[in-house]
């Protein structure tokens, strides 16, 4: 069998997936997809993609939802959710074992780096580089909030790890959100608190998302409803209308750096979160490896889904010509504990 | 200084009189003088004083009005200088599958699950139409629905002859069961309605008219009009009609559009990739609307859907669309049946019946 490339997706809510595979299909370029969902009906540890057949690795998403029921005798809201916690912690346990059977160099994104990724270490990096990013703290106290608050008119409270969505027994969903404190909101500020991020709140004139693929920025600056300059009574707007939209290009040096942090932390691709305040300045905020790219793609008409094709397609050739050296004999070996499928 | 920004996604497009300014993200479009839209181009470099400068002061108060609905309509912002940044949109058209959209034009003896058809599913289409003129079995219907399951389709309108036992419910559990559907157009129905089916997504148009052959088709109309990315920039380098698109008529003929005379093969003999391969198919993928005679002057050439097939000059590829009632020149639209230069094309194609 020859090497392929290797896309790990979901079978549901999957359009990226979808449209690169689709191209990939026009374009005559073999790969396999291999769903999350597809675990369920494997009978062996063999059955997984094997890392001599293996040329290229995209990671795009593990599953949408277990095609498996369980239930407890004695139903109890804490159990469910820690048997829920469990049987995401066992399918990790069997997925993640990819990330180590199949060699690092041939994921786009180091799939170790995405998944310890973290958000302060992401930042210093950008920093390091000279990133200009918001000032950032963790704090516990609300002495020392008054005392930033001296500093920055507002500031922002967001999660140090990904926000979440919670339901209560009636099954309403509550999301979290991003939210500012300043001097009339303070009050509502407890005295001690579990450790928590915070930021210099920007004034934003637009917002910028970037999709990196592998050295060129892609990037699409969005006008949100509520900070367009067209009334001062925001509440004249229509819910429903949609963020403006538009094509971007960053200025090369910042795509330089940007294109630095990227190989620092192995990723070939992901989402770039960047803010622009009014003064026109740039402020970097975070990084989605696995970020989806049709919101970038569509709107801006970049074709990225086509272009990804081909970067997965280049990969395979590359590493062809990397395995047509004298590491044949190596290649040839069995690989760790698999036998082949077929 | 203040500048006006327009947003990239709103493409203006100059016609003989009339512009079109056209906001391909919100899919809307604004009908504008070309005066309006030279001012719109003159505010793409220069400030608003300038412009005002330029046109002279008398304009002022015409040229801030501009300014005021360009913002408050949300196609572009004021800041104080044109934001380099914000570059123009690309305005390349590409498409996963050589064929995008086909139209079958049903019939009870064809196989519609020979090889042919499975060449077909294999592109990923994105549309199908199935039009009956005849009434069809639901059985029979389902059958046929039955065979794109398995495909990536993403959708079907079908064209049904209206029958008592296609109600409401009826209709609903099709469409539960065959989610690719995703509008319906019932013709030879007793009254003209709109309804809406599966959770109100779905909608079934009733028609009182007889739709019995493809005679009806190539009619254009402002509610036809369809504005966004896609359409406007297959438009600029392609055909908006017939480019990547194929049709099976009710002999079972190959051809790109129903209404088009010639054909490139049998379904039961012929296959897609001969169909393909063969350049004549794909003769009229390039002939843009800014190649067509007045089509060229028209404001509307990137939101129209065209017509190849019927034509005001049969020997003319190159001529305007014969079902279009509408002049760019003096911006009105007529009855296009009844227009004296249109009666020797009408006859040619034998429709004087039809448009009665």
């Amino acid at each position: 069998m020859s090497k392929k490339i290797l896309i790990l997706s979901q079978s549901y809510l999957e359009s990226t997936t979808d449209q690169v595979c689709q191209w990939m299909d026009y374009l005559k370029i073999p790969y396999r997809r291999l769903n999350g969902e597809d675990f369920f009906r494997f009978q062996q540890l063999s059955d997984l993609p094997d890392n001599t057949e293996t040329a290229v690795v995209w990671y795009r998403r593990k599953i949408a939802h277990f095609p498996a029921e369980f239930s407890l005798k004695q139903p109890d809201i804490n159990s469910q959710y820690t048997l829920k916690r469990f049987l995401v912690d066992e399918f990790n346990g069997l997925h993640s074992f990819l990330f180590h059977s199949i060699d690092a160099q041939k994921w786009l994104n180091d799939p170790l780096s995405e998944k310890n990724l973290n958000k302060l270490q992401v930042l210093q990096l950008a920093r390091r580089l000279n990133i200009h990013t918001p000032f950032t703290e963790v704090v516990t106290t609300k002495a020392k909030i008054m005392a930033l608050l001296e500093q920055y008119p507002a500031l922002i409270v967001k999660p140090l790890s990904e926000c979440i969505l919670l339901e209560d027994t009636e099954r309403r969903a509550y999301k979290m959100l991003t939210s500012t404190i300043d001097q009339k909101s303070l009050s509502a500020v407890p005295e001690t608190f579990f450790p928590s991020l915070v930021q210099e709140r920007i004034v934003k004139k637009f917002e910028i998302r970037t999709f990196y693929l592998d050295g060129a920025c892609y990037s699409m600056a969005i006008f949100s409803q509520n900070n367009r300059k067209t009334t001062d009574d925001f509440r004249n707007y229509d819910n429903h209308r949609p963020n403006r939209t538009v094509p971007y290009k960053l200025p090369a040096e910042l795509e330089h750096k940007l294109d630095q942090l990227m190989k620092i932390l192995r990723f070939r691709t992901g989402s770039i979160d960047l803010m622009v305040d009014m003064q026109g300045n740039y402020h970097f905020l975070e990084i989605n490896p696995e970020g989806q790219f049709g919101m970038v793609s569509h709107p801006c008409n970049y074709y990225l889904e086509k272009k990804f094709a081909r970067l997965l397609h280049q990969s395979v050739l590359h590493e062809k010509e990397i395995h047509q050296q004298p590491e044949n004999k190596e290649n040839a070996a069995p690989a760790t504990v698999f036998s082949e499928a077929e | 200084m203040e500048y006006l920004n327009i947003y990239a996604n709103c493409q203006l497009v100059k016609g003989a009189n009339m512009s079109l300014l056209c906001d391909l993200q919100m899919r809307r479009f604004y009908h504008l003088p070309n005066d309006t839209a030279e001012v719109l181009l003159f505010l793409q470099q220069y400030s608003i004083d300038e412009c005002i400068a330029h046109y002279g002061e008398d304009n002022r108060e015409a040229i801030t009005g501009y300014v005021d609905f360009f913002v408050s309509r949300e196609l572009g912002f004021i800041d104080d200088r044109i934001l380099p940044e914000l570059t123009a949109m690309e305005l390349t058209w590409d498409r996963f599958a050589d064929i995008t959209n086909v139209v079958i034009e049903y019939q009870e003896t064809i196989d519609y699950s020979g090889p042919f058809f499975r060449e077909l599913l294999d592109q990923h289409l994105e549309g199908l139409e199935i039009r009956f003129y005849q009434p069809v079995a639901l059985p029979e219907l389902r059958e046929l629905l039955a065979l794109f399951s398995d495909s990536t389709l993403r959708h079907i309108k079908l064209v049904l002859h209206y029958e008592k036992s296609l109600n409401k419910a009826t209709l609903d559990e099709l469409v539960k069961k065959h989610q690719r559907v995703k509008s319906l157009l019932l013709h030879s129905s007793p009254e003209e309605k709109l309804e809406k089916i599966f959770s109100n997504s779905v909608p079934v148009y009733h028609f009182t008219g007889e739709i019995n052959s493809c005679m009806a088709c190539g009619e254009i109309r402002a509610n036809h009009f369809t504005v966004n990315t896609e359409l406007f920039t297959e438009s600029l380098r392609f055909n908006s009609c017939l480019n990547r698109k194929l049709s099976i008529d009710q002999q079972g003929y190959i051809k790109n559009c129903p209404s088009m005379r010639e054909n490139y093969g049998h379904v039961a003999d012929t296959s897609l990739q001969a169909v393909l391969d063969n350049k004549t198919f794909s003769r009229y993928n390039h002939i843009r609307k800014d190649d067509i005679a007045v089509c060229k002057d028209c404001e509307f050439r990137h939101v129209c859907t065209d017509c190849r097939a019927y034509i005001e000059n049969p020997q003319d590829i190159y001529s305007k669309p014969l079902k279009c009632g509408y002049n760019p020149y003096t911006n009105n639209w007529e009855e296009w049946a009844q227009h004296p230069m249109k009666q020797a094309a009408i006859g040619w194609y034998g429709m004087a019946e039809i448009i009665k």
